[in-house]
């Protein structure tokens, strides 16, 4: 019976799995690929220390500490590294070219931190919106560096 | 400030956003130097890391645009005020201001295509070969994502077409499982017909649209 259960649950995975990128449930954005020193996480309020392997989502800052790094993989081949002593928002996240839902928001809080583009920026260029405290930055398929002092 | 005086401010400065967004060119902003005091958000462009490629930035504050399109250029905004001029960083600037970012930034993503023998799970012996590669690509990454993505031609079912799909990706999937991929690392997906790599009419067979894609992240 047990073993039936699973078979079910699994057949209820895979019965899923078709329909790619799955809208009902939250889908990560992203994934950290390296950290070192003091880095994390903050979601919904909440300070989580960051690992190599830990999803990113939508609404997701990072923050490092003075010591702390972090680099982020997202889904679309976007990459963000955040430097010492900083914080960068991925406020919003959408990649499902196949439905035509395609969109990257970051706002580049404090410190260094730098972008390059992946897919969205290709596909369309005007859907990657990045901001620091005074300044909206459109881009056209390239890496930026940003430092925002305080 | 009264309406009827901000009213053609507000006008002006849509115009001129308007003109910098189409034409991507910027009016001519006040020239300051590059400072490096506080309060101040610098903007610089670099090279694609990896090809050397230079893209191109649009910096927008204050109603007004520079655009940033060679390798290290900069530009500081602070407040409201319309970004300052374009200036252009040394190699040692950017490693001393930016070397604690670049430090931690991950590998580019990879990406490949294995190709399948017709209505079949088997792939082209020359797709056989690259299996080593996407392997090799995998290791070097910390953290590895792995997205195997099934596509098919449009001979047959759209529905039998999604579930052909499914099936190379999974061919794909056990080979890479069988070689110590971390399964946990890979999802699998299928579209069957409907990302068509050459564009054809229904049930015509393309073998270039038999395919599996992979990216490794």
């Amino acid at each position: 019976m047990r073993h039936l259960q699973h078979s079910m649950i699994a057949a209820c995975l895979i019965w899923l799995m078709p329909a790619g990128v799955s809208a009902q449930q939250p889908s990560a954005a992203g994934r950290v690929k390296l950290v070192s020193g003091a880095a994390s996480i903050v979601r919904a309020g909440q300070v989580i220390a960051a690992q190599p392997g830990q999803a990113v989502f939508e609404s997701d800052s990072l923050r490092t500490g003075t010591d702390g790094r972090i680099g982020v993989t997202l889904a679309d081949d976007t990459r963000v590294s955040v430097g010492p002593g900083s914080e960068v928002r991925l406020d919003s996240f959408a990649y499902a070219p196949e439905n035509g839902r395609v969109g990257l928001a970051l706002q580049f809080i404090r410190g260094v931190a730098i972008y390059v583009s992946g897919q969205i920026a290709k596909l369309a260029p005007d859907a990657v919106r990045l901001e620091t405290p005074a300044a909206t930055l459109g881009v056209r398929g390239t890496t930026l560096a940003v430092r925002v002092s305080e | 400030m009264t309406m009827a005086r901000a009213l053609p401010l507000l006008l002006l400065s849509a115009t001129v956003m308007t003109a910098c967004g189409a034409a991507r060119t910027a009016p001519a902003p006040q020239a300051r130097p590059l400072a490096r005091s506080t309060g101040q958000d610098l903007v610089v462009l670099l090279p694609d890391p990896g090809s050397g490629m230079v893209g191109r930035a649009m910096v927008s504050s204050g109603g007004a645009t520079v655009t940033l399109a060679a390798a290290r250029d900069a530009t500081t905004v602070s407040g409201a005020q319309p970004p300052g001029a374009v200036t252009t960083l040394g190699e040692d600037d950017v490693e001393r201001l930016f070397g604690g970012a670049l430090a931690s930034m991950p590998l580019p993503p990879r990406h490949f295509t294995l190709y399948f023998n017709f209505e079949s799970e088997e792939l082209t012996a020359q797709s056989r070969a690259l299996v080593r590669e996407v392997l090799q690509a995998v290791k070097e990454r910390p953290a590895p994502d792995v997205a195997v993505v099934g596509h098919t031609d449009t001979t047959g079912t759209r529905t039998a077409n999604v579930a052909l799909g499914l099936r190379r990706a999974n061919t794909v999937r056990t080979i890479l499982v069988d070689t110590g991929v971390d399964t946990s690392a890979i999802a699998v997906t299928s579209h069957g017909e409907a990302q068509l790599l050459v564009p054809t009419r229904d049930n015509v067979y393309e073998a270039r649209n038999r395919r599996v894609d992979i990216a490794v992240r």
